[in-house]
């Protein structure tokens, strides 16, 4: 019996693959993604209402579309290891299924666009009736490569300041209103540290800090903005890493560690155990873990109960945070119909038309329209961080956007994990990402 | 007297060695028990805390969530395939080397086995490129072929058969000689019969490679249709998976091992000669 359910699931699979492989019709919409399959919990949902999360929010839009769109366009969803995603895409090129729909960060598109790889969308756009002029400008300008608009902006996921404000009540570090007090200048940032440990015991601040997530190379680029300097040239040519802004910049950084205000030994996963268990003040993270720690906080189960969320404070004169973006693009396909243009178009304006709800997933919504109504204030904390989506800031779009990122968190986590001095280490991040930067065409 | 303090002295040197075995079994198994553990446990209870062996809160919720995507009997059926003609391929490939390496007079027989050998010094990332490309030229990813062929010609393989066959005795194979038997009856009677511990070995270590193999069927598996279980089970996992659905990913692993695992202990017997085998010579 065992046998025979086996077999009947392994010939309905072998069915349905078949049917995914070779049964496309012209409005088919090949659909490849990351964020995970949540197949078992949503696969017949249409109700958006009812799916919370990454996974579960968009596999509901697509089961929506599909089940709603007039045009008879059926998206096919092809979700691919989030890690990896980006070299089975490039792999498609040549192994020939290449998706007519596909996300992308804003950080990576510059590899695509500059080698033709991507569909440009501006007519499509108008066409489909997206309006551009809706999108906030760091999103905007985050779907464009040389002036050329080749993506869907769906979010701005940036850095931010998450709160135990129980701690910082304990801590004596909240204001008459009840709003978080934050630092305004480096001296700041480590006597409220300072003053933080010393009336709770624990440390101030928890930041991933062992692996390859750079929390705190984001923090930093943040305080490079917030001088009025960048990190790469405006042509995206050359590191501009060796200077004052960025000696001051990192010299922040390594006090936060050298003072003992943050734990050097935490991974990703560690520092949100440690902010979840009441071991630390402020976890520096993204928009993508606010609803997971607000329910977490709301659960009774953790020992953060008194959860909020702050902008990162303007440290150094501007409010500018590091920030980039999913988006959709149309890779180049030339056997691409018109009726698969049509229909992926007409998918993207139903994402575009559903951005709130992408918005709850505790990414920042890229529609000016979205940010400013109602329903996206009430959602949980929203309100509370609504402005980083005017202060986020991305890198140049040059082309190993990513591989200059990874080459600065090796030189950069070497402050606190080898004691590397402030001024060396910049240093070997200037030749580090010129040497990234030299490779690129 | 003294035989009784010799065997005094045996007595503690088996039992310091019983104890040592155990305390290194118990460390080996630390992690295994941790992951299943982990797989036990809600992945919301484990963004709080990944601690502890006993899985308290306790749920299925992780393994149910695999079993019930449609697509995972057609992943696991890939990998079969893939890992099943992958070993047989090695096999025959790696046992005819082997046996022409070590028996068989033919020209250039050195400088070909110094080529062959040579081949153990290439990274697999250093032909991933060329052989990309290759099989894209063909036509041929997101097919079998295209995740077996690469895979079948394997330097150390035939290297451990020629050294296998080099010492086969002599004699064996001239008696068969004297009987004018051909070298393909005298490779199938003489030679293969005695070397099945390590042609079991070797199948079993190509086994585990396939099944386990990830970087290859990435980029040339590149349709949902055509992922082997281990890249299917990695693409159903979301961002940040690490921290906020750990539970799954732990389940994933366990439940992709789970295979290799009943090999494992199905041919331990085989597996244990073969080892034995090979650190005696």
């Amino acid at each position: 019996m065992q046998h025979f359910k086996f077999l009947t699931r392994m010939a309905l699979a072998t069915a349905l693959a078949g049917s995914f492989a070779s049964a496309a019709s012209a409005a088919d919409v090949n659909f490849l993604r990351f964020f995970g399959d949540c197949q078992t919990e949503y696969g017949t949902v249409t109700d958006v209402s009812k799916a919370n999360g990454e996974c579960g929010i968009i596999t509901v839009l697509t089961n929506k579309f599909n089940a709603e769109n007039k045009i008879g366009a059926k998206v096919i969803t092809q979700t691919a290891e989030w890690g990896a995603f980006y070299d089975q895409l490039t792999a498609t090129y040549s192994t020939g299924n290449i998706p007519d729909v596909a996300v992308m960060h804003a950080s990576v598109m510059a590899n695509f666009a500059e080698r033709d790889l991507l569909t440009p969308l501006a007519d499509g756009f108008k066409k489909a009736g997206i309006d551009t002029a809706d999108f906030v400008p760091a999103a905007l300008k985050n779907a464009m490569s040389k002036d050329t608009l080749y993506a869907l902006p769906y979010d701005l996921h940036a850095l931010l300041f998450h709160v135990n404000m129980d701690l910082m009540t304990q801590a004596g570090l909240v204001n008459s209103d009840g709003s978080v007090k934050l630092p305004s200048s480096p001296e700041e940032f480590i006597s409220m540290g300072k003053q933080f440990k010393e009336k709770t015991g624990k440390y101030f601040i928890a930041s991933e800090s062992q692996s390859a997530e750079g929390m705190m190379v984001r923090l930093w680029e943040s305080f490079m903005w917030q001088q009025g300097v960048d990190v790469l040239s405006a042509d995206g040519k050359t590191a501009t890493i060796n200077s004052p802004e960025a000696l001051k910049a990192a010299g922040l950084i390594k006090s936060i560690y050298g003072e003992g205000l943050a734990n050097t030994a935490l991974d990703y996963p560690g520092a949100e155990q440690a902010f979840l268990n009441g071991e630390a003040g402020i976890l520096i993270n993204g928009t993508w873990g606010v609803d997971n720690y607000n329910a977490q906080a709301a659960s009774g189960k953790a020992a953060l109960k008194n959860y909020k969320v702050a902008n990162v404070p303007t440290i150094f004169g501007k409010s500018k945070v590091w920030a980039d973006s999913h988006m959709w693009v149309m890779p180049k396909d030339d056997k691409r119909t018109p009726e698969e243009v049509d229909a992926a178009l007409a998918f993207m304006k139903f994402l575009n038309d559903n951005n709130f709800q992408w918005s709850r997933t505790g990414h920042l919504s890229v529609r000016t329209s979205v940010i400013g109504s109602p329903e996206f204030a009430a959602l949980p904390h929203r309100g509370e961080y609504a402005a980083t989506a005017e202060n986020a800031t991305a890198l140049p779009p040059v082309q190993n956007q990513r591989g200059v990122f990874n080459a600065m968190i090796t030189d950069f986590n070497a402050m606190w994990l080898t004691g590397a001095a402030p001024a060396d280490v910049l240093t070997a991040m200037q030749d580090s990402v010129d040497q990234i930067l030299s490779r690129n065409r | 007297m003294s035989t009784a303090r010799r065997t005094g002295t045996a007595r503690t040197i088996d039992l310091t060695l019983l104890v040592a075995t155990i305390v290194f079994a118990v460390l080996w198994m630390i992690p295994i028990v941790w992951v299943v553990a982990m797989s036990l446990k809600p992945n919301s209870e484990l963004m709080r805390s990944t601690t502890g062996f006993i899985p308290i809160p306790f749920t299925f919720e992780n393994y149910v969530n695999i079993l019930k995507l449609a697509t995972v009997p057609l992943w696991l059926m890939h990998s079969f395939i893939v890992a099943v003609s992958m070993t047989v391929a090695v096999l025959a490939i790696s046992s005819t080397a082997g046996y022409a390496f070590a028996r068989l007079d033919f020209p250039f027989k050195r400088t070909l086995f110094l080529i062959m050998i040579a081949g153990l010094m290439v990274p697999e990332q250093a032909v991933f490129i060329p052989l990309f490309t290759m099989f894209a030229d063909w036509g041929l990813h997101n097919t079998h072929a295209a995740l077996v062929m690469p895979r079948v010609a394997v330097p150390i393989g035939v290297f451990l058969m020629t050294q296998f066959f080099r010492a086969v005795p002599r004699e064996l194979e001239e008696a068969a000689e004297l009987d004018h038997a051909s070298h393909l009856k005298i490779f199938l009677k003489i030679m293969l019969p005695p070397s099945v511990p390590a042609l079991t070995t070797l199948g079993l270590f190509t086994f585990i490679y396939a099944w386990n193999d990830f970087l290859w069927p990435l980029i040339s598996a590149t349709r949902a249709d055509m992922y082997t279980v281990t890249v299917g089970l990695a693409s159903i996992q979301g961002n940040f998976a690490f921290s906020e659905g750990l539970g799954s990913v732990m389940a994933s692993a366990v439940f992709a091992s789970l295979p290799i695992v009943i090999l494992f202990l199905v041919f331990q017997r085989f597996i244990v000669a073969g080892v034995a085998m090979g650190a005696g010579k």
